[in-house]
C-alpha cells in the first residue's frame, strides 16, 4: 500500500491503485479484508468493460460485414492495379541492348561531338568568305514623303529650327479646310472670357 | 487477457509463413498467387484495423481510406518486414502512422474550409440530403448516439499519445509490451499514458460528484 493511501485517504485504495490492479493483476492484500475498496474495484472494472464493449459497438456499426467485405475488394482491386499497371510505355533500352550485326559500326561518342564542333567552325568560316565574295547590293532609296523640307539629313547637325516645329499643327493639304472651321481650343477659352 | 496472448506462437508464425510465401511468390512474378495469399492477412485484420482508425480519426470514410493505405503499404513493403516481429505489429504502426498523417493533413484543411456535414454513421453527406427527411427525428437520433457520442468525445479529448496507448491497450487489448513496440514508446510511458487516459476518461464519463474531483487531478496529472 502507498503511504499516500494511509495518510490521505484512511489507508483506501486510490483510484490509480485500482487501476493497476485491473490492469496487472496484483491484488494488494487491502482489498479482502475492504468491502468498500473491493466494491470500487469492482465497479471500475465494469465501467472499464461497458466501454470497451461500447467503443466496439460503434466501431462495428459504422463498418458492418457488407462494408468490412466491399473494402476488402476495394484493396484487392488497388494492389491488381499497382502489380498489373495497364499501359507502360518502356524507354527502349532493349534495341541498344539488341545484338550487332557485322554491317554496323560502331561510333565512339567523342567523334560525334567532334565532327558536330567541325561543322560548326567549317559553317562559321564558309559564311564570312561568301559574304565577302558576294557584289554589294545597291542601296534602297530614301523614303522623304510627308517630311518636311527643314529635316536634317542623318549624320547631320540638328537644326535649332526643327526643334521648335510644332508637328501636331502640320495639317495636310486635304485636311486644311476642316482645320480652318474648326475653332482651337485655346481660342474657345479666350472667347468665353 | 486476449486472443494473441492464448495462441501468440501459431498466429504469429502462420503470419510470418504468408509473408514469406507473398515474397517468393513476388519474387517469382506470380502476382495473383501474391495477392490470394495477401487476402488471408487482409480478412484477418481488417476489423481490428477498422475499430483502431474508426476511434482515432473519428470519421468512418477517413477510417475506410487509412485501412485502404495501410494494407496496401504493408504489401509493398512487405519485403522489408521481419519474421522476428509480429505481422500485425508491424502493420498497426503503419495504420497509426497513416491515421497521425490524415489528422495533420485534416487539421491544415480545416483551417480554410468549413466543417463537413457527418451523418450518425460519420459518412460525409451532401447538405442537400438533410431537408426531406423521411427517417427518425433529428431528436432520435440524437438520442440514439447521445452515449456512443460522449464515448467518442471523450476519447478525442485525450491527449494523442493518451488516446493512442488507450485503444491500443484497452479497447483492442494489446498488452504494454505490444503496445511498446507498435508505438514506440517505452513500456513504462505507456503504463503512464495509460492511467492518465482512464482517469482522464472517468472524469470526463461518469457522474458530475465524481467528475469534479477525479478531472481536478487529472489535469494535475496531464501538465
Amino acid at each position: 500500500m502507498r503511504i499516500a493511501d494511509v495518510l490521505f485517504r484512511q489507508g483506501h485504495l486510490s483510484d490509480e491503485t485500482l487501476t493497476a490492479v485491473l490492469l496487472d493483476g496484483d491484488r494488494p492484500a487491502h482489498l479482502n479484508r475492504c468491502d468498500r475498496c473491493s466494491g470500487r474495484l469492482r465497479e471500475l472494472g465494469r465501467w472499464l468493460d461497458d466501454l470497451r464493449s461500447e467503443a466496439l459497438a460503434a466501431a462495428d456499426e459504422a463498418f458492418p460485414p457488407e462494408r468490412l467485405a466491399l473494402q476488402q475488394a476495394q484493396i484487392l482491386r488497388r494492389l491488381e492495379q499497382l502489380d498489373e499497371p495497364s499501359r507502360v510505355i518502356a524507354f527502349p533500352a532493349h534495341v541498344a541492348a539488341a545484338p550487332r550485326t557485322d554491317t554496323e559500326r560502331r561510333v565512339a561518342p567523342a567523334w560525334v561531338g567532334v565532327a558536330a564542333a567541325a561543322g560548326l567552325v567549317m559553317g562559321l568560316i564558309g559564311g564570312q568568305v561568301w559574304a565577302t565574295l558576294e557584289p554589294q547590293r545597291p542601296a534602297p532609296p530614301a523614303v522623304q514623303a510627308d517630311q518636311p523640307e527643314t529635316m536634317t539629313p542623318p549624320g547631320q547637325p540638328v537644326n535649332a529650327e526643327l526643334l521648335d516645329y510644332d508637328f501636331e499643327r502640320h495639317v495636310p493639304d486635304p485636311l486644311v479646310f476642316f482645320d480652318e472651321i474648326t475653332p482651337a481650343l485655346t481660342q474657345g477659352q479666350y472667347a468665353a472670357r | 487477457m486476449t486472443e494473441q496472448d492464448q495462441t501468440p506462437v501459431s498466429a504469429r508464425e502462420a503470419d510470418a509463413r504468408v509473408a514469406i510465401d507473398i515474397r517468393a511468390f513476388q519474387a517469382e512474378g506470380r502476382h495473383d498467387a501474391a495477392r490470394e495469399r495477401y487476402g488471408e492477412l487482409v480478412a484477418r485484420y481488417q476489423r481490428r484495423a477498422v475499430r483502431i482508425a474508426y476511434h482515432y480519426l473519428r470519421n468512418a470514410a477517413d477510417a475506410d481510406e487509412a485501412v485502404q493505405d495501410a494494407f496496401i503499404k504493408a504489401y509493398m513493403h512487405i519485403g522489408t518486414f521481419r519474421e522476428d516481429l509480429p505481422f500485425e505489429v508491424w502493420f498497426t504502426r503503419i495504420l497509426i502512422n497513416g491515421c497521425l498523417d490524415r489528422i495533420k493533413a485534416r487539421r491544415r484543411r480545416e483551417r480554410w474550409l468549413a466543417p463537413p456535414m457527418l451523418d450518425a454513421a460519420g459518412v460525409e453527406r451532401d447538405p442537400a440530403e438533410y431537408v426531406p427527411s423521411r427517417g427518425p427525428s433529428p431528436e432520435d437520433l440524437v438520442l440514439a448516439d447521445e452515449r456512443h457520442n460522449r464515448l467518442m468525445d471523450a476519447v478525442a479529448e485525450l491527449p494523442e499519445r493518451q488516446r493512442m496507448v488507450f485503444m491500443l491497450s484497452h479497447i483492442d487489448g494489446r498488452t504494454s509490451r505490444e503496445v511498446s513496440a507498435m508505438t514506440g514508446l517505452n513500456e513504462s510511458t505507456v503504463r503512464v499514458h495509460l492511467f492518465r487516459a482512464i482517469r482522464r476518461l472517468r472524469g470526463l464519463l461518469v457522474a458530475p460528484t465524481v467528475k469534479g474531483t477525479v478531472a481536478g487531478r487529472s489535469k494535475r496529472a496531464n501538465r
